[in-house]
């Protein structure tokens, strides 16, 4: 855990200082195309000439954006289809959960892509919001959140199982208290940590996800840098300029790593009992 | 397992195609799903027909009209083309063709006047599936004179009159009987599709003896074919579906060459050529395929020709094209292509010339602003939105490349991707671009943009969105340019017609003009006579010539 | 009998519910590739566009061209590709064994490799070794494998040359350069599910190991290496199985990347090009298939756990 925690503390370090010390990201020199590293542009500059460590900064926002807002997004559907599964039970509790057997034997890139391939347009979002930057994130938040939510639906589920029996409970539904309630005020508090764990671990899979997506083009799509489509790039330059693939793979690599170690860190202080071995 | 990597690295080492000198593997980036010729529109399918079907008429590599199946290119001049006045009062043109003597399908069956009666029954049949059936529509009948020669109507006289290059030839023996009981089914179930190694179907000098769908297809020699000998006894396209492991491929010696119709992007290519320039030759020609902004002129901004002068004069191009192509494709006035005998030398030309730009914006109501980006009286933003194609690299790069430079006049640019199934399919189609569009155009030489620039080609729902004028591009000066060139058959005034034209383009600037594709060759040093078109006929055409030296 | 019943229906409702939604995906998707070709070639006109989209029947609403192709389903017609001009099982069977040949291969390579790590590092924990696999389990998932694919494309085809950066074998035939071109893919996916298997096997390994079956055996005066291979090993493969069994779907699907990175034409690949190219037989019969392979796999896993675990059986 303590190890997750400084990968993730020095990315957060870069992040911060890195605009301060590195030139613009946007800035372009079309003479000074794959560039090595130097003092100017210490790993070197990409494919317009512009520097890779800052444009791999820029690229890490948005790439940790997207899997924080998706982490946030999937956990709350999760938590609330499986407070209301576990507390109803009941017809209630069979009809989500075999909607959640069913989404979790959905083939999930596959899918995602068909997802992803869809257009926002259709969906009424006029066109100058379709070109943010927000959008771009909310949007694929949004798609991978409605594959992921799986997870922690099944995990709050169960804890909401074994709580629902518990002496507080029961008082809080003898003195009146409405379901909704319950559930918010007593329920969800013991069951915290689970959910905390399960987000922290799903926020490391959906980097992941993310940036296969926008590798194939249907995740970030540029001129907005993750650090998905910057492997895309590197691709095509992989004879010419092989660094260029080393730099947002790893970055993605840590980050992904650090989110893991923290989550499996976490879930062994949390509840030392159910710390996988 | 040793054995193994010590065996490739030996082929690496030796670095050259370690594989006898009368077969010939190259490599190409899509794999074509189907094979029948003129259904579905398919790049890598064109490719590898080329080997083993030949036209009637084509473009050569000097990007004029000759026969290929035919013995003499009919014209007005020789007699073999009438102008007619058709059954309905109106003017058409009667063109007579008369097929080679020795041209033989691969079962020996001779090409014959009923292939070709065939082939336009299919072409023009509602249900059979044919792509491009706009040809077929025009030939209004056909009178077989003898089992080679045979007369086409034609509804309209146009200079290219004799040009039937869509006009592919089935073997009527053997598709006949799979096209007539069931016209609906024949796209499932013909022969190329379903019997692809059939050797009848192929009048060339090779036909397809094998298809590893996915992997690869093999050619070889049509015992038939009564040309020039190919040099090679086996000729394999293989696919690699990235760029990158084609390219590794080719070092490796798993492929001896990579087609420039279907193959690295020319940055790709120069790259490889620096590392690999000994060993092997990047020919690049300049192509057709017209990379440009096409311009919203419904939108108040756009609708001024100042502003879009000025956009134009502040970018540029020539660095551009330097920097990101080595300057091998050239950069663009209109859309007719350096290379095309109609293409001006002396219109009028933009050159990078911010200090005009910026007057040019000025005049037009736009002041320097805030952050830069120029205001105009209403305090509204010089701000333009570009939407392009997601996953062509080269166009995001180039998108971007926009946005700084026009940034440096003080105008932001907004740049938008969308798959190309969704711009094509609606935005652009549409008209739904706010601004300004990116994408490109090919089309045969000396093609007459009507269905991009004449005002009744402008998309609506009252006429189905049909038509490409995506601009909305209205001008009566255009139209009447585009009418005449169509139907003025004499070259010298067709050629003051194109002048005139390409000159009102540049003036009027409906499109933005950027720069001419160019593809890239990769080839072996010792192979030789492999010319590449340029445009839309593929290099095999004149595979006859290919050989090792 | 009964769960048997009611797995299978439920396993047909997320069938149909899924290819209801891929329709309608697909079908709002806008576009298509006829739109596609026209925009591409001016030579195309709209007459034309109008005449190949009512060939094709894709003038219809979506909901319409889903009942129609349900009920041909229902007849057992998988239908014909729209970008292969082929029937659908014809296209896709050699994307599936190129598919199935990586995935085994990788498989196979990473449980070989993963379990004997597993079982030494659960032997001594806390030693080096140990904590090894559970650095590599740790990175396995998180590393993204197209980048592991294209980093191993760097070090051994660009810069030393030693094997094919991608595309499938040499057209000559010979075998050699078949597996060649296996190699990086393969090592590619296997590297990425060797610390994952490991970490499991460890930790199955240690739990048999607390046992009092165990202690048992070995106060019996058994050999502690018959009571690792007769006892603890036996029973700690189950998990294995069941995990293995239920990553037989994922594994499948996630096969896209790798097939990306290095140009091998899988079913990923082929799914992929048929959702983009709105190929819906194609696309549909191949998510179908992939979701399929799921619930099988999952069914699977729980049938291994009733075989070989007799507890479960004697219930």
């Amino acid at each position: 855990m303590r190890a997750g925690v400084l990968i993730l503390l020095l990315l957060a370090l870069a992040a911060l200082l890195g605009p301060l010390l590195l030139p613009e990201p946007d800035a372009m020199d079309l003479a000074a195309r794959f560039a090595p590293p130097s003092p100017d542009h210490p790993l070197g500059t990409d494919e317009l000439g512009r520097d890779l460590a800052a444009r791999l900064l820029q690229g890490g926002r948005i790439s940790l954006a997207v899997a924080l807002a998706t982490a946030l997004l999937a956990t709350i559907i999760g938590t609330a289809i499986g407070l209301v599964a576990g507390y109803h039970g009941g017809l209630a509790d069979a009809a989500l959960m075999r909607l959640t057997d069913g989404v979790m034997a959905l083939p999930l890139l596959p899918l995602l892509i068909v997802l992803a391939a869809a257009d926002p347009a259709k969906l009424g979002v006029p066109a100058d919001i379709q070109g943010s930057e927000s959008f771009a994130v909310a949007r694929l938040a949004a798609i991978i959140a409605c594959v992921g939510w799986t997870t922690v639906a099944r995990l709050v589920r169960a804890a909401t199982l074994s709580v629902r029996g518990r002496d507080f409970v029961r008082a809080a539904v003898a003195m009146g208290a409405s379901p909704s309630r319950i559930m918010l005020r007593h329920i969800l508090p013991n069951v915290a940590s689970p959910i905390v764990v399960a987000a922290t671990l799903s926020v490391g899979h959906i980097i992941l996800i993310e940036s296969a997506l926008s590798f194939l083009g249907l995740g970030i799509r540029p001129p907005l840098a993750s650090w998905g489509n910057m492997l895309t790039g590197a691709m095509d330059a992989v004879w010419s300029a092989p660094q260029l693939a080393v730099w947002p793979g790893a970055a993605i690599f840590l980050t992904v790593l650090g989110f893991n170690l923290l989550g499996d860190g976490l879930q062994r202080s949390l509840n030392p009992r159910s710390a996988s071995t | 397992m040793r054995r193994l990597l010590a065996a490739t690295m030996l082929t690496t080492l030796l670095g050259f195609p370690a594989m006898a000198k009368d077969e010939l593997v190259i490599g190409i980036t899509q794999f074509p799903a189907t094979f029948h010729p003129s259904i579905e529109s398919m790049l890598a399918k064109t490719y590898v027909l080329a080997f083993a079907q030949r036209p009637i008429t084509a473009y050569d590599s000097s990007w004029q009209l000759v026969c290929m199946l035919c013995e003499t290119l009919p014209t007005i001049e020789n007699g073999l083309a009438k102008v007619e006045t058709r059954p309905d009062g109106g003017t058409g043109i009667a063109v007579t063709y008369t097929l080679k003597a020795d041209a033989r399908w691969g079962d020996g069956k001779p090409v014959t006047s009923d292939d070709v009666v065939f082939s336009w029954e299919v072409g023009r049949h509602p249900q059979s599936g044919v792509a491009s059936a706009e040809l077929f529509r025009r030939i209004t009948a056909i009178d077989v004179r003898d089992e080679r020669s045979f007369t086409l109507h034609i509804d309209r006289v146009t200079f290219n009159y004799n040009a039937i290059n869509d006009l592919r030839l089935l073997p009527a023996h053997i598709e006949r009987p799979r096209f007539q009981p069931a016209p609906a089914e024949y796209r499932n179930r013909n022969a190329f599709d379903q019997d692809t190694t059939n050797p009848g179907l192929y009048n060339g000098p090779y036909r397809i003896a094998q298809v590893v769908q996915g992997s690869h297809v093999a050619l070889e020699p049509n015992v038939h074919w009564a040309g020039p000998k190919p040099a090679f006894r086996r000729i394999v396209v293989r696919t690699v579906e990235n760029t990158a492991a084609l390219e590794a491929n080719l070092l490796s010696g798993g492929i001896d060459m990579i087609a420039g119709e279907l193959g690295l992007p020319l940055d790709q290519a120069m790259a490889f050529e620096k590392r690999n320039g000994a060993r092997y030759a990047v020919v690049t020609k300049p192509s057709l395929t017209y990379e440009h902004l096409d311009l919203n002129m419904d939108s108040p901004v756009l609708a001024d020709v100042r502003l879009r002068r000025a956009l134009l004069l502040a970018l540029d191009r020539v660095s551009l094209t330097r920097q990101l192509f080595g300057g091998r494709q050239p950069v663009a006035d209109s859309m007719v292509p350096p290379a095309d005998w109609v293409h001006a030398t002396d219109t009028y030309r933009y050159s990078f010339d911010p200090a005009r730009a910026a007057a040019l914006l000025e005049e037009a109501g736009w002041k320097p602003g805030p952050g830069g980006i120029r205001v105009n009286i209403k305090g509204e933003r010089l701000s333009l939105e570009l939407v392009t194609t997601a996953g062509n690299r080269t166009r995001e790069l180039v998108a971007q490349v926009l946005q700084s430079q026009w940034r440096k006049a003080g105008i932001e640019l907004r740049i938008r991707t969308e798959p190309p199934r969704v711009l094509f399919g609606e935005t652009v189609t549409r008209r739904k671009f706010p601004h300004m569009a990116m994408f490109a155009w090919y089309s045969a030489p000396e093609s007459v943009p009507r269905s991009t620039l004449h005002s009744d080609s402008v998309p609506n729902a009252a006429n189905n969105w049909s038509g490409q004028n995506y601009t909305g591009y209205s001008d009566p000066r255009m139209d009447k340019l585009l009418g005449a060139i169509e139907v003025e058959l004499d070259r010298n005034r067709r050629k003051a017609l194109w002048r005139e034209l390409q000159d009102h383009y540049a003036a009027d600037l409906p499109a933005l003009p950027l720069y001419f594709r160019a593809d890239a060759f990769v080839m072996p040093k010792a192979l030789k006579g492999l010319e590449p078109t340029g445009h839309q006929d593929p290099s095999p055409y004149w595979v006859e010539r290919w050989r090792w030296e | 009998m009964g769960v048997i019943a009611s797995r299978l229906l439920q396993s047909l409702a997320v069938l149909l519910t899924m290819s209801f939604i891929v329709y309608g995906l697909m079908g709002l998707m806008p576009g298509d590739p006829i739109d596609l070709m026209i925009a591409a070639d001016p030579n195309l006109s709209s007459a034309d566009a109008a005449r190949l989209k009512a060939l094709y029947g894709l003038d219809k609403p979506w909901t319409e061209r889903w009942g129609r192709w349900l009920a041909r389903l229902l007849q057992g017609e998988l239908g014909y590709s729209r970008l292969y001009a082929r029937p659908v099982a014809e296209a896709m069977a050699p994307a599936l064994l190129n598919t199935a040949i990586l995935m085994a291969t990788s498989l196979g390579l990473a449980l070989a490799v993963a379990l004997p790590l597993g079982i030494l590092a659960a032997g001594r924990p806390g030693s080096m070794l140990d904590r090894t696999v559970n650095l590599l389990a740790f990175a396995s998932v998180s590393v993204p494998v197209f980048w592991l694919g294209l980093m191993l494309i760097v070090v051994f085809a660009v810069t030393l040359g030693w094997l094919p950066a991608g595309g499938m074998a040499a057209v000559t035939g010979d075998q050699g350069g078949r597996l060649a071109h296996m190699v990086l893919p393969v090592s590619a996916l296997a590297l990425a599910g060797i610390g994952q298997y490991a970490r499991h096997m460890r930790a199955a390994m240690l739990a048999e190991a607390g046992h009092d079956y165990i202690r048992t055996a070995r106060a019996k005066g058994c050999s502690p290496s018959r009571v690792l291979v007769r006892h603890q090993l036996r029973n700690a493969l189950l998990p294995i199985v069941t995990i293995v069994a239920l990553e037989v779907g994922g594994l499948f699907s996630g096969a896209l990347i790798t097939e990306t990175v290095f140009a091998w034409p899988g079913m990923g690949r082929l799914i992929y090009e048929a959702v983009m190219g709105n190929d819906f037989n194609l696309a549909l019969s191949g998510l179908l298939l992939a979701t399929a392979m799921t619930l099988a796999g999952s069914a699977l896993a729980d049938l291994a756990y009733w075989r070989l675990d007799p507890r479960i059986r004697r219930q």
